[in-house]
């Protein structure tokens, strides 16, 4: 009984879904039988349209908010313990945990994709599936993963920390950060469809004109990722407002800290270039459902305009994903060094510079694309000044651990591998960056290993530091650190024999994307599929450890790592309003090593922490 | 200079020293069969050289860290309180300025240079490419010739291709000659290749045209092969592809 009503939310909103669904799908039908035109696609996007609002209503949108648009009282349908996960709240704690949970379970299943893959590329010809399904299994991890990297940490920890991290109480627009997740799970549900609607075959870039002709999977995929977008422009703009508007007394923008930073400039990519991309889907869409001749090259449409657009906003969007996995980095490095950040300054004005480049670089992705041979200069000049600000964050991390008291806990050793693995993955973007070899290494593994080598071994590394870094303060108890370090160095070594060959693969002539390849390449495919599934086994291991840790571990206390940021000033998970005495910031926040100083105080009783003085 | 510091740059420098040995020594380019593929590989070994101090310093800088400074248990005590020190951020970013502004005139510059000058010579011999889902078709307008079987050309011409697609997106690319483009629906856009050796597929895989740009089903499959041939035998070719299409 008691579980029924914590699901009652999420069954009103299903059922909320089902007339909005029935709605749009009816209203397509009459539509597209007045005009004459096929209705399938028409009925899907009408459909989902109103299906999405009606779901977001019912899940809690309507009781908790929209009622008092016409003047009813709102009815506030917050839960304690575990149903609080599944419902329309409001805390920044409660939906950074959803984002996590949610994010960290889809990527484990596009992992899991990916070893489906691999099983197929184990050998030359076909192994366990046909180009089809390969295809959709190739399009469905890249897409979920992209989701991953975005969300785990704009939606997952900068929901759960910044509050924290800058003293407040929550986030600026508590109601949109909650629309912001619960417009999630459609996005899920549309792209586990999509197997059943024919499957999609163009990858996450959606290149039209494939995808405005492929099966009506292709359809689902681009309404999922527009959803998508929808959530992470919500979340970019909630962050941004927080971090101007909610700093606490003394939290100066010089006193930030650099994970605060990082997400500032996350936040100020995903707001603006989010919109490009959901403008390139919305021309895909009208192209399918309404017949327009966006990328139509027959009827006078362009197919090259979408690359650029794309690229407008997915170059930007490697930094919404990386940047906060620098951040991440550089925090638990400092912590765990026992030393100040090295050139904190810098490394402010580094990611400040990255965020303004990352906005003129996008045609490295187009120098064989066609477009006019004249700009492949300048594209990779500016692509080539990002190694300068991205070189400052290695001068930050190594001049931070240098001459440190360093202490090796598993975030600490997550954050020294991102170290190792974006070097490579920043050396290697040089080679696709420079014009006269980018012409061989286009599109082909080089590629798939150079973008891991940011994404997996830069970010996600960063992700599992944050993750070990922060459990206790989530969850409050403590994680095994034994069962840690063996999930490090497991997930360390496999990865490295996964994808160091990828690069090899491709100057073989592995291209990417592709089912079948030439039996010459059997060998150093059957050793990455191998390795692979080794690395794949090595997150049971985090999930054991997470898992067990999580129902059974021994309290956490409320500083285990003796950090001096304010999340580790309070309690382990902390009180419903974060600090029970509002903090004053009064020092640096890493400031180890230096006498007599600290970051912050309890305000004084009597609320002098009410008095902003920024 | 303190202690640390002199061991990590031993320590740099003869990970570099290895490491450009190892560059030095190890062949990674498969076939190159065209003008081109020379500029090209020839940019990535200065990519190679350019990049293994790069990665050695923080290899050298990481591990020696992690070795020397490494607490066993929760450290008592904070590291010295370093901030900043403004000459190694001026080195720094002299350093990385430097390196960034030579990479991007040599290879960069120069590479594309070079390209665009064996592209900006009157080409002997044009080929039509046009892509479709999951075939190339080549038609050789001079030679009134036209198939999808394979791309044949004579060795040591310069060859332009005017690329397009009849669907949706492919990228022409030849291993062998390490030259890539994109098919395009609507558009006409071009490659150049000077091949350079004689030789087939059956010899060697990087003589094969596979499309890059993925376009759905047979996007895997969509590969033709490439075969280099003498000027005479070539011309045997055309007159042999003649006289099929005459009967
Ligand atoms: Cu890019
Ligand atoms: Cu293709």
């Amino acid at each position: 009984m008691a579980v029924l009503t914590a699901l009652r939310p999420i069954g009103k909103g299903l059922a909320f879904a089902v007339v909005g669904f029935l709605i749009g799908a009816g209203a397509a039908t009459l539509l597209t039988t007045i005009t004459d035109r096929p209705a399938t696609q028409p009925v899907i996007t009408l459909g989902y349209l109103f299906a999405l609002i009606g779901w977001v209503l019912g899940v809690g949108l309507w009781d908790n908010w929209a009622r008092e648009w016409f003047g009813l009282p709102v009815k506030n349908t917050e839960a304690f313990g575990w149903p609080r996960y599944f419902r329309f709240t409001t805390d920044h704690k409660t939906i950074g945990v959803q984002y996590l949970v949610t994010f960290v379970v889809l990527f484990l299943l596009a992992g899991l994709l990916s070893v489906l893959m691999r099983l197929e590329l184990m050998a030359p010809g076909q192994t366990i599936m046909g180009a089809k399904d390969f295809n959709t299994t190739m399009s469905l991890h890249g897409i979920i993963m992209i989701a991953v990297a975005v969300a785990t940490f704009l939606g997952g920890f900068a929901n759960f920390t910044i509050p924290l991290l800058i003293g407040a109480e929550d986030v600026a627009f508590p109601r949109i950060n909650a629309l912001s997740y619960w417009i999630v799970p459609p996005v899920a549900v549309l792209l586990i469809l999509t197997p059943f609607f024919g499957g999609f075959d163009t990858g996450w870039t959606a290149y039209p004109p494939l995808a405005v002709v492929n099966a009506t999977g292709g359809l689902l995929f681009v309404l999922a990722f527009l959803t998508f977008g929808v959530s992470s422009i919500l979340g970019g703009l909630n962050f941004l407002a927080t971090i101007i508007m909610l700093r606490a007394p003394g939290m100066t923008w010089g006193r930030l800290p650099i994970f605060v930073w990082s997400i500032f400039a996350a936040a100020l990519i995903s707001l603006t270039a989010t919109q490009f991309v959901a403008y390139g889907l919305l021309m895909i869409i009208l192209d399918r459902v309404v017949g327009t001749a966006f990328f139509d090259a027959a009827r006078g449409g362009k197919p090259l305009l979408y690359e650029h657009i794309f690229w407008f906003y997915s170059h930007p969007a490697v930094y919404i994903m990386i940047l906060p996995g620098f951040g991440v980095a550089l925090e638990v490095l400092t912590h765990f060094s026992r030393k100040p950040l090295f050139a904190y300054k810098y490394v402010v004005g580094a990611i400040l510079a990255i965020v303004a480049l990352s906005f003129i670089v996008w045609a490295h992705h187009l120098y064989t694309s066609g477009m006019p041979s004249y700009l492949h200069l300048p594209f990779m000049i500016t692509t080539e000044i990002i190694s300068i600000p991205t070189g400052v964050i290695f001068l930050a991390g190594l001049g931070t651990i240098w001459l440190g008291r360093l202490w090796l806990t598993t975030p600490m050793l997550f954050a020294l591998a991102f170290l190792f693995n974006f070097v490579i993955g920043g050396v290697t973007g040089i080679f696709l960056a420079d014009v006269p070899t980018d012409i061989n290494l286009q599109d082909n593994y080089f590629v798939v290993a150079h973008f891991h080598y940011t994404i997996m071994g830069g970010e996600i590394f960063a992700l599992m530091a944050g993750i070990y870094y922060w459990f206790p303060k989530i969850t409050g108890r403590m994680h095994s650190e034994a069962l840690g370090k063996v999930h490090f160095w497991w997930m360390f070594i496999a990865y490295q024999v996964t994808f160091i060959p990828m690069f090899w693969a491709g100057i073989q002539g592995m291209n990417r994307r592709v089912a079948d390849y030439t039996p010459e390449l059997g060998g150093i495919n059957l050793f990455i599929s191998v390795a692979s599934f080794l690395l794949a086994a090595s997150f049971l291991v985090m999930v054991y450890n997470l898992v067990r840790a999580w129902v059974r571990g021994p309290k956490a206390s409320d500083n285990p790592w003796r950090a001096r940021t304010l999340e580790w000033q309070t309690s382990s998970p902390p009180p419903l309003e974060n600090f029970t005495r509002p903090p004053v910031v009064v020092g640096h926040p890493y400031d180890y090593g230096v006498p007599g100083s600290v970051h912050s105080a309890a305000a004084p009783a009597g609320g002098a922490g009410d008095k902003e003085t920024h | 200079m303190n202690r640390h510091t002199f061991i990590v740059a031993i320590l740099w420098v003869v990970l570099t020293i290895l490491g450009e040995a190892l560059v030095a020594i190890s062949d990674l380019s498969p076939l190159a069969a065209a003008k081109e593929a020379a500029i090209v590989d020839g940019a990535f070994r200065v990519l190679m050289v350019l990049a293994v101090p790069v990665v050695a310093f923080v290899i050298a800088t990481l591990a020696y860290s992690i070795i020397r400074f490494r607490i066993r248990g929760e450290p008592s005590q904070d590291g010295p309180p370093i901030r900043s020190h403004g000459r190694l951020i001026a080195v720094w970013f002299a350093v990385t300025s430097g390196l960034t502004v030579l990479m991007v005139i040599y290879p960069g510059i120069i590479g594309m240079n070079e390209l665009a000058d064996l592209s900006h010579e009157e080409p002997d011999m044009v080929v039509k490419v046009e892509g479709m889902r999951f075939a190339w078709r080549f038609t050789y307008p001079e030679q009134n010739v036209s198939t999808f079987k394979e791309l044949v050309l004579p060795v040591d011409k310069h060859v332009r291709f005017d690329v397009t697609s009849r669907d949706v997106l492919h990228s022409f690319w030849v291993p062998a000659f390490r030259m890539k483009i994109d098919a395009v629906p609507g558009m006409v856009t071009t490659v150049h290749a000077t091949p350079d050796k004689t030789g087939t597929f059956g010899d060697d895989t990087q003589l094969r045209l596979q499309c890059t740009e993925l376009c759905g089903l047979g996007h895997s499959i969509m590969t033709v092969p490439v075969r280099v041939v003498e000027q005479s035998e070539f011309e045997a070719w055309v007159a042999q592809q003649t006289q099929t299409a005459r009967r």
